[in-house]
């Protein structure tokens, strides 16, 4: 049987030629970045960061105004999805060749506490230059993990609630006020609800992630609950607090219907911006996805007689610095400083819309004409003062997080009840922090 | 078993009529009564369910970005904007991370027909040693997830650059394409199909005198077209979506692959729809070339396949 | 030309035999060394890439929680006795035995339809191939927004569906009796192109004559399929068996970007319950004893299946 050759000929030349450009590419492979091991000289600082759209432009920006003002000093940066970040820096980490600067969410904290290559900057923070005592209390207590600082701040929110103008006038409601309660809240969202229309009062995310949870923690915070007793070894949420906003939660989601149960974490965001959500419980982030809607901004409403009062939840994230050897340490955090400091910091703050991370930059000033860009953003800096504690900083923080996740979920799907849920969690909490 | 050349049963019509029919499914006899063939009815129903996701990228990728945020989502936009294309090029170096993901694919489905062919062939044909065993262990590597073995991945890959060769190491694209070079998953697609071939041709080649080389390359590879367009096709896909493994092992942009690049739209809050539906139409247009170019040689050659006299 | 016996019409494990003992001394040994200088590269790079790091990171199953590069000590078999009383890796092993016993059949099933729909030439059988393909090509985050929208309880396109059909309305997605499902669907209808291009290729190396005859011989469409053309597709069932298997046991991604193993853990399977102890709840050791359960897992079902296919599988030659 003969093969006919020239089959061949076309494709495997082809090939051929991709083979050999390949082989002349890899080996001319550019060797910039990811450098490794200590070293006495300062080479490029590498800065891992997940900022996308108008905060990645102005990020850039300031990289480049940097490197203008230090002639010499390179700053290398490479975009990491934040999700991914933390696998990323464990692998590196693992593998001997961690960048010197990553941007971590606050909750992985008492986690990458534990990392060695991590750099303690205790006694860094305390420099005068630093104004340790500038940022805000909710962001200084996610940093630290165990009386050590682990991270400089990069990022703050809280949560409050963004409302539909429009949807509250069509239904003949007043628009929230400063004062308001849950009850109200409660009474809005069913007058809101409208199953013909496929229109709801509010949405809640049940993927059971800390996402899930920390919505709930701060009903518990304001109903005056505490999660965890004061030396963070028992749980401490079945109490009447808790009840409370389990009792909350389950009256709209099970009896009133008026909740739309999100389990993909993003689609509240777009219905809300259809019109056909009345209420969102949210962060700042989420105000640049509605510009089809006209929406306000109010604080949180209150469980009025209890202590929380108008209580929020923060969310800060942290620049880490890892050990690179002295000299890469030190210019990582000379970057840091920078970075961090009043001027900086207000100017990123305008540029994108993120809250000030430092109370001094929380001006009017500053608030009026960052509203002037993204409406309803002055509302959340001003919010920040009703940041009172952060979450439990411990290692067990994710099993917990997980076990409070399917308690609420459990609570809003209607399978069980508030009491019972709260019990078993609170059972379920304990075991966890006894280390079973 | 009657030859080719036997007429139909109804006697009325040609040989090589009855075999087109037979080719177009449906038995001799049966008239034509539509003007196309009834398999349509069955195939646009189902290319419709199959590419329905595609649609809603593709409308995705040309709506303005207030129009994207919208749920359900909103299939006849009001106003088009091609513009998000430009805009995606332009928000990163996307040319370069084309060129990184093509040349890394290319690379990668190479080796793995040549490697792939000749492990493949040793498997299905030859007797040796340890064969059993040593498949085993190899196809044990497509049982453990990657996020199990990717530290350790990272860790050898590192050595093989600082010691080995530069071009192999942490952030370079031969350490993209080295690690795939050679899959189980190819392996065992090449075996399984080499088994299907009739060993005759093989034998009476070797009985010539022919080596074990040119057996494999002047007879048994045409024989395999369909297999290895379709390996070549599924490895190509393969390399070009890979995401976690690059994720890890490149540390500056200029070495980023696409799946990379089009993270660089989607922030931990924030994802820029347009943007992104934009940048992943742009990265399935190589996808779907190279399968429109590889399903071309699952039609064999009759001669190939019309083994008189099997 | 050598003497001796031509090929006989057996199975792959026929050897030449040529003359004298010496001849065939000589055939085994060189079969020895082409075999093994056939599979050394490849082999090679599956083992420097796969089987070292595989064992490894079995080093560091038996390992308490390392974040620290040295280790923080032996820990025996404890990870493996947590994992023995974990509750929830038996609701993980229960979720990935249902999906995979609706996954791979399901595509199986649908591939090979539309495969046999798509190995004929007519007008836009490119097309129709290509987009068989594509669903391949997708990259895994928009197929789940997709999904997610098209089985949302309020706006999706299947509780409408039901609505017309005065069925009633359904949570998926947010039912935890229902989300597996939901991923399957979602999964089956990614895998789909997968299997049709295996099938495809499968079908055509089975031979016009044999068809043709079945066809004069008066055998009708279904009978020629179910006698001649599935067994000689199976060995790439076999393959397509073992495959799909082997990629529903470690399903993740799906998982990942749609319900995070919800709705209270209905969808959460091995390997998403490894991420999640390894990546969010910083227990590498545990995620390494569950990655390795798993593999054992795999393992025994892959060999089973091997077995089994054995008896079943019809090579031509």
């Amino acid at each position: 049987m003969t093969i006919p050759r020239h089959r061949w000929r076309g494709p495997l030349a082809g090939l051929l030629t991709a083979l050999t450009a390949t082989a002349v590419l890899v080996g001319c492979g550019t060797d910039s970045g990811g450098g490794s091991g200590a070293g006495a000289t300062s080479g490029p600082i590498q800065v891992w960061e997940g900022y996308t759209g108008p905060d990645a432009k102005a990020f850039a920006h300031l990289v480049a105004e940097y490197e203008a003002q230090h002639p010499g000093q390179k700053v290398s940066t490479l975009f990491v999805n934040n999700d991914d970040t933390l696998q990323k820096v464990l692998t590196a980490v693992r593998g001997g060749s961690p960048p010197d600067i990553a941007y971590l969410y606050g909750s992985w904290a008492p986690n990458v506490a534990q990392i060695p290559q991590v750099v303690d900057l205790t006694q860094w923070v305390k420099r005068s230059g630093v104004n340790w005592g500038d940022f805000w209390t909710g962001e200084r207590d996610v940093a630290t993990v165990n009386g050590k600082v682990i991270g400089v701040p990069a990022l703050v929110d809280n949560l409050a609630v963004v409302y539909n103008k429009k949807l509250f006038a069509k239904a003949g409601l007043a628009p929230p006020g400063p004062d308001w309660t849950w009850q109200q809240f409660t009474d809005d969202a069913k007058k809101l609800t409208d199953p013909a229309i496929k229109q709801y009062g509010s949405a809640y995310v049940t993927p059971g992630t800390e996402d899930t949870v920390w919505h709930w923690e701060a009903l518990l915070w304001e109903a005056g609950g505490q999660l965890l007793s004061a030396d963070n070894k028992q749980a401490a949420f079945a109490t009447p607090a808790g009840l409370a906003s389990l009792n909350t939660l389950r009256g709209m989601a099970v009896t009133d219907k008026s909740v739309y149960l999100d389990p993909s974490d993003s689609n509240y965001a777009t219905l809300f911006n259809s019109g056909k959500i009345g209420m969102l419980v949210t962060g700042p982030w989420d105000l640049g996805n509605f510009p089809d809607v006209e929406y306000g901004v109010q604080v949180m409403p209150s469980y009025p007689g209890a202590s929380g009062g108008h209580q929020t939840i923060s969310g800060p994230d942290n620049w880490v610095v890892f050990n690179n050897g002295s000299a890469r340490v030190s210019a990582a955090q000379q970057f840091i400083l920078w970075l961090t400091a009043p001027a900086q910091v207000k100017s990123f703050s305008l540029a994108t819309g993120e809250l000030p991370t430092r109370q001094s930059q929380a001006q009017p000033s500053l608030s009026q004409q960052m509203n002037a860009a993204l409406p309803g953003v002055s509302t959340f800096i001003t919010n920040l003062a009703n940041v009172q504690q952060a979450r439990p900083q411990i290692p067990q923080y994710p099993k917990i997080s997980q076990i409070l996740g399917t308690m609420v979920v459990s609570v809003l799907l209607g399978k069980s009840q508030p009491q019972a849920a709260l019990d078993s969690a609170a059972q379920q909490v304990n075991q966890a922090l006894a280390g079973t | 078993m009657t030859a080719v050349s036997t007429p139909a049963r109804d006697g009325v019509r040609s040989a090589g009529r009855s075999m087109r029919s037979i080719l177009a499914g449906m038995p001799a006899r049966r008239r034509r009564r539509w003007p196309f063939s009834p398999w349509h009815l069955v195939l646009v129903p189902a290319t419709i369910v199959l590419l329905f996701p595609f649609a809603w990228v593709l409308i995705t990728s040309v709506e303005t970005p207030s129009e994207a945020l919208h749920f359900p989502p909103v299939l006849v936009p009001h106003t088009l904007r091609f513009a998000n294309y430009s805009d995606a090029l332009a928000s990163a170096p996307f040319v370069r991370f084309l060129v990184n993901s093509a040349v890394v694919a290319l690379a990668t489905v190479l080796c793995n027909l040549v490697l792939c062919a000749l492990a493949g062939y040793a498997f299905a044909r030859f007797r040796f040693l340890g064969r059993t065993a040593l498949f085993a262990v190899i196809m044990a590597t497509l049982m453990v997830p990657f996020q199990v073995t990717m530290i350790p991945q990272f860790i050898i890959t590192k050595w093989l650059g600082v010691h080995v060769l530069a071009g192999v190491g942490i952030n370079h694209l031969g350490a993209l394409i080295l690690p795939n070079a050679a899959t189980a998953f190819g392996i065992f697609f090449l075996r399984q199909f080499f088994r299907t071939l009739p060993i005759e041709y093989e034998e009476s080649a070797r009985v010539d005198g022919a080596s074990r080389l040119t057996v494999l390359v002047r007879i048994v590879l045409p024989l395999a077209t369909p297999a290895l367009a379709t390996l070549a096709a599924l490895t190509f896909l393969d390399s070009w979506n890979n995401f976690l493994w690059p994720l890890i092992a490149v540390t500056s942009t200029d070495q980023m692959t696409l799946p990379l690049g089009l993270a660089t739209f989607q922030g931990a809050h924030a994802t820029d729809w347009t943007l992104l539906m934009a940048g992943n139409v742009m990265s399935l247009v190589p996808m779907l070339a190279v399968f429109f170019i590889a399903q071309r040689y699952f039609i064999q050659s009759v001669a190939a396949t019309g083994l008189a006299g099997t | 030309m050598a003497a001796g016996s031509v090929a006989r019409a057996g199975g792959p494990r026929q050897r030449l035999r040529t003359q004298g003992g010496a001849t065939v001394r000589r055939v085994l040994d060189s079969e020895q060394v082409t075999g093994w200088s056939f599979v050394t590269p490849g082999v090679a790079i599956i083992m420097l890439f796969g089987t070292v790091p595989i064992i490894w990171s079995a080093v560091l199953s038996f390992q308490r929680s390392t974040l620290n590069t040295s280790g923080t000590g032996f820990a025996g078999l404890s990870n493996y006795r947590q994992l023995a009383r974990d509750p929830v890796v038996a609701q993980a092993i229960q979720h990935t035995l249902v999906y995979t016993a609706l996954f791979v059949p399901g595509t199986m099933a649908v591939g090979l339809f539309l495969a046999v729909a798509m190995n004929r030439k007519i007008r836009f059988i490119a097309f129709y191939r290509t987009a068989a393909y594509a669903t391949m090509a997708i990259s895994t985050i928009s197929e789940a927004i997709v999904f997610t929208w098209l089985f949302d309880p309020s706006y999706g396109v299947a509780n409408y569906s039901l609505s017309l059909l005065h069925l009633p309305q359904q949570q998926f997605l947010n039912s935890p009796s229902e989300a597996l499902f939901v991923i399957a669907a979602m999964t089956i209808w990614g895998w789909t192109g997968f299997a049709v291009v295996v099938y495809l290729a499968a079908l055509q190396g089975i031979p016009r004559t044999l068809l043709e005859a079945a066809a004069i011989d008066g055998a009708g469409p279904w009978r020629t399929f179910r006698r001649i053309t599935l067994p000689l597709l199976s060995p790439a069932s076999l393959f397509l068996t073992v495959w799909l298997t082997i990629n529903a046991l470690q399903l993740f991604d799906e998982v990942y970007l749609s319900t995070q193993g919800g709705p209270l853990h209905a969808t959460t399977v091995l390997v998403y319950y490894l991420y999640d102890q390894a990546f969010q709840q910083f227990n590498f050791g545990y995620a390494s004893a569950i990655a390795y359960f798993l593999f054992l897992v795999i393992i025994v079902i892959t060999v089973i299946q091997f077995r089994v296919g054995r008896r079943f599988t019809y090579y031509r030659s």
